[in-house]
């Protein structure tokens, strides 16, 4: 792929960080507009929403972890993007991980010691999504079947799976949620009386190892440049399929560790609609991030406290917490009309 | 046991639940026959499902609701044919990105307008002659006017697409733009109008859906169905009878958990397969599509030399 930030014709143009800025002002233009349409106060909306999320000790412990959560599930979009390899299934990857998590915390010992019951678990939760993220991966390189229609699709299967597991397999009572986990499963929370736990620490590591395979491994070198010149690449020696198959491995493991996130760490057992569209949403933080790991981080920051917020617009402002996929999609399609994002392509097709 | 009743309802809500697919499979070809990659069509429907819903509700008018996606999908389509082709934004990116702003908006505008409604449905529609042939007869008479609207559109694509110039030169600019160009085509303009009838047809189909239903929004009732429709592009290779065709057995497939939930034998397995089941055959169907290739230049935006 290559996000690339200036090209050569671009060099006399504006700086990437004021058409960066632009694209942002853009976007609160359009959505104030949009909620003052709607009836709303652009300024109390802004006010609810930084409330909703920072106003208080519980609501900051929400932000950081939904952030968590958010930072591997762009992930699981930036690797497979950066290869031009359209993983629309972080969604499903993290259903599975999620479901994982939930069935190996009911059925491993309880007795076990939590020094290994959640690594066990977690890794359980990598493993599944991994195995679920191949398949497209694997049906891409092996059939050269589209990717984005065969992700997409197994979000619902995989929506299913969960559905079956919650209400078939371990239902509890009349709540729409499986049995809970042990407690020896459940991720440590280290700040007494908050919601945080482990797993924002745990995200960002996975960030950053992310961001050092990218950079300085060879399967990272492979990515970057199936994604600036597939065939070029599997001219000088690159082994394309067999990357591309890596390369969804390892946005699956992403995913299905945010799916065990959700369950260890979060709600402790598997909800009906747990993610809220969380995984999807990873696509965008990605694209914000402009596919880079590191800026990843500070991506999902802001739209987890976006995600937050705007869960408090329904009391407040009288509107639904999806306006943050709005805010959302409007900005990253404004980076790319200002070429902040920008992907390169082969050079003709009538060549 | 199967009855005969039963039969005939799984057939009526297969056809029923095949018309969404058709129009937005419809579309889709358009747009990518002149070289557009539309990932928004997903988007388009549930755009277009709104528009319907809300004058349904609102003005009690399937007609007004009908009317309404048409003229969602004539924005949201300029809107969209502005990124791709003016613009030249990355055609998947763009389309997932729009996806996502539907979702956002639709779902605001339902909480805000339309929580827990139901509008304006369609009345079947009984033909003279073919109504009383038995079977056949029983299942087309439960059809409303969108069945026989996705027909008639899948003959004007065929149409348009072979035997117009439009189509002719359309073609052109999703094979071989610089060709084209040279040739002394506007490729720009030619994908303009392709994005544009892409977008609307995908938005009837949106509205077909809520029109078969309970009049009703329910937020992402779409549910994956545009993503079923590029895949059913592809199987088709881009031939409208053969859209027909697949996308009648997505219908079909869909319609199976009906079924499943009145048949005794099929209760014992899980209802959710059922759901699951017309997406896995997607995946399936999409790997082995048998030599099936998009048009040269899908995907790729199209700058003129020197710009």
């Amino acid at each position: 792929m290559t996000v690339e930030t200036v090209a050569a014709a671009d060099k006399m143009e504006t700086p990437v960080w004021v058409r960066t800025l632009l694209s942002l002002a853009g976007t609160l233009a359009a959505m104030s507009v949009l909620v003052w349409v709607l009836g709303a106060n652009p300024l109390e909306v802004v006010e609810a929403i930084v409330i909703g999320a920072l106003g208080n000790p519980f609501n900051i412990g929400q932000t950081v972890v939904i952030t968590g959560i958010l930072i591997l599930t762009a992930l699981a979009a930036a690797i497979p993007f950066s290869a031009r390899l359209w993983n629309v299934g972080g969604e499903g990857q993290m259903t599975v991980g999620a479901v994982a998590a939930a069935v190996l915390g009911i059925v491993l010992p309880g007795t076990w010691s939590p020094w290994l019951l959640v690594p066990v678990v977690m890794m359980g939760s990598m493993a599944a999504g991994a195995l679920y993220g191949a398949v497209p991966g694997w049906l891409k390189a092996r059939f050269d079947a589209s990717e984005i229609v065969t992700s997409l699709m197994l979000n619902f299967v995989a929506a299913s799976l969960a559905a079956w597991v919650i209400f078939e397999v371990y239902p509890e009572g009349f709540v729409q949620r499986t049995e809970a986990i042990h407690v020896n499963a459940e991720l440590p929370r280290p700040i007494e009386g908050s919601l945080v736990d482990i797993g924002i620490i745990i995200a960002v590591a996975t960030a950053v190892i992310a961001w050092f395979v990218m950079r300085h491994t060879r399967l990272g070198f492979s990515i970057r440049a199936i994604g600036a010149n597939n065939p070029a690449s599997r001219l000088s020696g690159i082994r394309t399929e067999r990357v591309t198959v890596q390369t969804f491995l390892m946005a699956g493991a992403f995913a299905g560790l945010a799916g065990s996130l959700i369950v260890q760490g979060r709600d402790h057992s598997l909800l009906q609609d747990f993610s809220a569209n969380l995984g999807f949403l990873g696509i965008g933080v990605a694209l914000v991030a402009r596919l880079h790991p590191l800026w990843i981080i500070a991506s999902a920051t802001f739209f987890a406290v976006l995600r937050v917020g705007s869960n408090s617009l329904q009391a407040g402002a009288g509107l639904s917490p999806v306006v943050g996929e709005i805010v959302i999609a409007t900005f990253v399609i404004l980076l790319m009309v200002t070429k902040v994002i920008k992907f390169r392509y082969p050079e003709s097709v009538d060549a | 046991m199967l009855n005969e009743a039963l039969v005939l309802a799984f057939f009526v809500i297969g056809i029923q639940l095949m018309v969404p697919i058709v129009m937005a499979a419809l579309g889709e070809a358009v747009a990518e026959k002149s070289g557009v990659l539309n990932v928004g069509i997903e988007g388009m429907m549930l755009i277009g499902a709104f528009a319907t819903a809300y004058m349904g509700i609102t003005r009690n008018s399937a007609g007004l609701g009908i009317l309404a996606a048409i003229l969602a999908g004539c924005v949201f389509g300029a809107l969209l044919a502005f990124l791709y082709v003016n613009r030249g934004t990355d055609q998947i990116v763009t389309g997932l990105m729009f996806n996502i702003f539907a979702v956002g908006l639709t779902g605001t505008l339902h909480s805000l307008y339309l929580a827990g409604q139901n509008g304006e449905t369609l009345r079947g529609i009984t033909i003279p002659g073919i109504g009383s042939i038995p079977w056949i007869g029983e299942i087309l008479n439960k059809q409303n006017l969108m069945l026989y609207l996705a027909i008639a559109m899948a003959f004007g694509v065929w149409y348009l697409l072979n035997k117009t110039w439009y189509g002719l030169y359309a073609r052109a600019a999703g094979e071989r733009p610089l060709a084209a160009e040279s040739g002394g085509l506007n490729v720009l303009r030619l994908r303009y109008p392709a994005v544009i009838v892409g977008s609307v047809l995908a938005a009837l189909g949106g509205s077909a859906l809520v029109l078969a239903t309970s009049g009703g929004f329910v937020p992402g009732m779409t549910a994956g169905r545009g993503f079923i429709a590029l895949g059913v592009v592809v199987l088709a290779k881009w031939r409208p009878l053969w859209i027909m065709i697949y996308a009648l057995g997505f219908g079909l497939t869909q319609g199976l958990q009906f079924l499943a939930a009145q048949v005794p034998t099929l209760q014992s397995v899980p209802k959710q397969f059922w759901v699951a089941l017309p997406y896995l055959i997607t995946v399936i169907a999409v790997v082995f599509a048998p030599g099936s290739t998009y048009p040269a230049a899908v995907g790729i935006p199209y700058r003129r030399a020197g710009a």
